[in-house]
């Protein structure tokens, strides 16, 4: 029973090391000062008609002193695009990386529903005989995926130079998430051990699971705890990457908390050692200096 | 000849031969045109300046010969580094910056994004990525745990030597800032930002930069009030003989404003404007005074010119002009800036300048807009009236990516064109949102030392060259004038020397200018014709 035991308690650990390295990062990006504008259009939540082309508030005269309230939706709409289809690699398709990519991104997305669905059948103890279905399609999309990557970066020279070995231990680590189902699935077809496991972890009554299971669940579990520090977290980084720089379009009035961080950004100082750049001063200071005669000096 | 796969490794190479050779043969043809030779670098350049990225260069800066200097270049290389991703000394990009070094997968989905990469046909340091990638992995070397421990493990071994961290940056000035890959990028990973990064961190750190961007650029321009060399006096001068110019022209005398207090605008310019089409901001003057407009110029130093290289390579220098910029404007009291036909001046006051300063300085307190959307109400108000058969040849539109792709102004232009243009618009593939940069973008259409410019003319403007000989493909009989408005001066620049190059007058009578001149051309009560092709 022990490992039993040991297998319930990194169920738990998984999950919180998967949350807690996941909100730091997430705090770390959001700590960080407040960017200068630097956005690309087409901004997603423009007007539709100039989001089909790309325009922006700046067509119009006299726009700043009309109000702007865009909403975030059109936003999270797109970037959700770039989730259930990898929008951009399908269009710009270089390298014929969107439909492996796609099946495995797939793969992962279904290998957590299978998770999800154990845990719904566990609290509200009934069984939906989804399970073999949903689980088989992810974890054969999600192999086939992973390992056709694995395959074109290993054999296209160009995709070859901007892998390295770290990234090929991802991919083999999620080939063997999805390869290790796959076997489970077939010695256990109704995924009776499967659901057993995860009401353990649930309940915490430890139960006997067959080893192939909880093989699964191991590797799966260690993936959760390291995944964070690599950038298979990406998913996360995408929020900000597009919301917060690439269609943050938002211009600052007077007095606004925008106004308020940058006057406070503005009082940091400034090391830069370069002959133009003025020792001793803050960002505000530098500005105001030009650097030309206390530049010389230095 | 096959395309060599050029490694990361050979970044460290201590050899003096390039890494990458660019050759005509590899090289894309443009269909119509014969593609001159490439000349190599002079031999006397090869003993004091480093061409070893690809056999081009702009640095003008005699390449270290002692291990001291070499040394102090790659320590202020890595205290440059550090301070890029230290909140404070780089508040203005750091989370922007964070983001596309932390998140990149290595999909290459932005690749053929890139006008340099595939007008160079493929040169792996040119891809967006290339450069990226080489810092990345540099950092994840000397700065991460994993890296330190793992170096082969996570690619974190390229050395670090004097040149690898001068071809980094040379690599920094091969990207146009065009930001085009952004587009296509599935993550939001933003390469130009990461190439800018690297330009910023020789400049701040070490006062590293192209001659043309930072001493004769922005130094200049603090100095004496405009990086093309012109003080306040020479200006005036220049808009009084403007105004002779003028009255040749249309056959009444304008005065033209100069620093009227009180103002409803204050028109900026880039000061280029003066020197090398003056017809343009003559243009603005004509139009400006036929719609009843009550706009002024400045004569103040950095008032008459609204360029701010610092956008390019250098925060503390872009806030400095800008800060500049927004004085002049709120101590003559107008109610606007409306800045000029120049791409980099718009997005450095409107976009990147908002956020550089507080209170009395913000958008909502000193807007600053685009002459575009007004020269669109100008024509849609009917106060000038327009005769489009004036304008009666092919034309075609280049966007200049710092007005379309970074600030969305894409439409009042078309529809300008619409109303003064007797031919429609020809527009390039890809155009709007999605065109291709004409190759000077970031500081490439003035920077002309060494052998620099045969790079911009070879490889950077290639595909914009391409996009023109395609949409003249039908009329490119000699017989037929054709015109490329830019609304950008840069973008004219860049136009300009690919035009002399690539021979597009001489042979085809292609030629360019802004889009204010051909507004101009159209007014119905002229005289004469205002726009003057060149000599055949
Ligand atoms: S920048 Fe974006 S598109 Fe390019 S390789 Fe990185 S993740 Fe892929
Ligand atoms: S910003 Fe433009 S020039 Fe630079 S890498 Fe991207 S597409 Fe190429």
């Amino acid at each position: 029973m022990a490992f039993e035991w040991f297998m319930i308690v990194m169920g738990w650990l998984s999950l919180g090391a998967f949350l807690a390295v996941a909100t730091y990062k997430i705090t770390r990006v959001t700590a960080q000062p407040l960017n200068v504008r630097w956005e690309v259009y087409p901004v997603p939540h423009e007007s539709k008609a100039r989001r089909e082309y790309g325009g922006s508030y700046m067509e119009e005269v006299d726009w700043a002193a009309k109000a702007t309230h865009p909403s975030r939706l059109p936003g999270l709409l797109e970037i959700a695009k770039e989730v259930v289809y990898l929008k951009r690699v399908r269009e710009f398709n270089q390298y014929g990386l969107w439909g492996i990519s796609l099946a495995m991104h797939w793969g992962l997305y279904l290998g957590l529903a299978t998770i999800g669905l154990a845990v719904i059948e566990t609290l509200l103890g009934v069984t939906f005989g989804l399970t073999p279905l949903v689980a088989g399609v992810a974890f054969t999309l999600g192999a086939v995926g992973s390992l056709a990557i694995i395959a074109k970066r290993l054999t296209n020279a160009e995709l070859g130079l901007y892998t390295v070995p770290a990234d090929l231990f991802n991919l083999g680590w999620v080939a063997a998430l999805f390869i290790l189902g796959i076997i489970g699935g077939l010695m256990d077809t109704t995924f009776a051990g499967y659901r057993a496991y995860v009401a353990s972890v649930l309940t915490f009554k430890p139960v006997p699971v067959p080893p192939i299971v909880l093989i699964h669940f191991l590797v799966l579990e260690l993936f959760f705890i390291y995944m964070p520090f690599t950038k298979i977290i990406h998913y996360i980084g995408k929020y900000f990457t597009f919301e917060q720089t690439l269609w943050d379009d938002a211009f600052k009035t007077k007095g606004s908390a925008a106004d308020n961080k940058v006057l406070q950004q503005l009082g940091y100082p400034v090391t830069w050692n370069a002959p133009h750049i003025v020792p001793g001063k803050t960002w505000l200071e530098q500005a105001q200096a030009t650097g030309l005669e206390e530049g010389a000096q230095k | 000849m096959t395309k060599r796969l050029t490694q990361f490794k050979e970044m460290a190479s201590l050899s003096n031969e390039p890494i990458a050779q660019i050759t005509a043969d590899d090289l894309p043809p443009i269909p119509g045109i014969a593609q001159p030779a490439i000349p190599a670098p002079r031999p006397r350049w090869l003993d004091t300046y480093d061409f070893s990225l690809d056999g081009f260069s702009d640095f003008e800066i005699p390449a270290p010969k002692t291990d001291e200097e070499k040394k102090r270049i790659v320590e202020g290389f890595f205290r440059g580094l550090e301070k890029l991703f230290d909140p404070e000394n780089n508040w203005t990009f750091v989370k922007a910056f964070r983001l596309s070094m932390d998140y990149c997968v290595r999909c290459q989905t932005c690749s053929e994004a890139c006008h340099t990469y595939v007008g160079s046909g493929h040169q792996e340091i040119y891809r967006p990525t290339f450069r990226s990638e080489i810092l990345r992995r540099i950092y994840q070397r000397y700065y991460t745990t994993s890296g330190k421990l793992l170096p082969a493990f996570y690619g974190a071994d390229i050395e670090v030597n004097f040149k690898t961290v001068w071809r980094l940056l040379e690599l920094s000035y091969r990207c146009n800032l065009c930001r085009r890959c952004v587009m296509m990028c599935p993550v939001g990973v933003d390469n130009a930002l990461i190439a800018r990064e690297i330009r910023k961190l020789f400049s701040q750190e070490l006062g590293i930069a192209p001659v043309e961007l930072l001493k004769k650029g922005t130094r200049q321009q603090l100095q004496v009030g405009s990086s093309t060399g012109m003080r306040p006096n020479a200006m005036k001068s220049l808009v009084s003989d403007m105004e002779d110019q003028i009255e040749e022209k249309i056959g009444r005398r304008i005065e033209i404003p100069v620093d009227k207090k009180g103002a409803d605008i204050l028109l900026i310019h880039n000061a280029g404007e003066f020197l090398s089409w003056p017809e343009n901001p003559a243009a603005f003057a004509i139009l400006f005074d036929a719609a009843g407009i009550n706009w002024t110029l400045s004569s103040e130093m950095l008032g008459y010119d609204g360029v701010n290289y610092g956008v390019w390579f250098d925060d503390v220098e872009l806030a400095r002009v800008a800060l500049r910029h927004l004085q002049i404007a709120r101590d003559l009291g107008v109610k606007k800036v409306v800045v000029g036909e120049c791409g980099h001046a718009h997005k450095a006051m409107m976009v990147i300048a908002d956020r550089v300063f507080p209170g009395d300085l913000c958008i909502s307190e000193m807007p600053r807009e685009s002459c575009l959307p007004l020269l669109y109400q100008i024509a849609a108000s009917g106060r000038v009236k327009f005769d489009p058969s004036r304008n009666n040849f092919p034309i075609t539109l280049h966007d200049s990516c710092n007005v379309v792709r970074l600030m969305g102004i894409v439409k009042p232009q078309r529809e300008i064109i619409k109303m003064i243009c007797a031919q429609p618009l020809r527009e390039m593939t890809p155009h709007g949102v999605w065109n291709y940069c004409c190759g000077g973008g970031s500081g490439f259409a003035i920077m002309n030392s060494l052998n620099f410019g045969d790079w911009r003319k070879n490889v950077s403007s290639r595909m914009k060259v391409q996009q023109i000989m395609a949409v003249f493909a039908d009329v490119l009989d000699p017989s037929i004038n054709k015109y490329v408005i830019a609304a950008c001066s840069n973008c004219k620049g860049t136009i300009r020397d690919a035009q002399g190059h690539y021979g597009l007058w001489d042979q085809y009578h292609i030629h360019y200018g802004g889009l204010v001149d051909l507004m101009v051309n159209a007014m119905a009560d002229l005289p004469k014709p205002y726009l003057e092709w060149p000599e055949a």
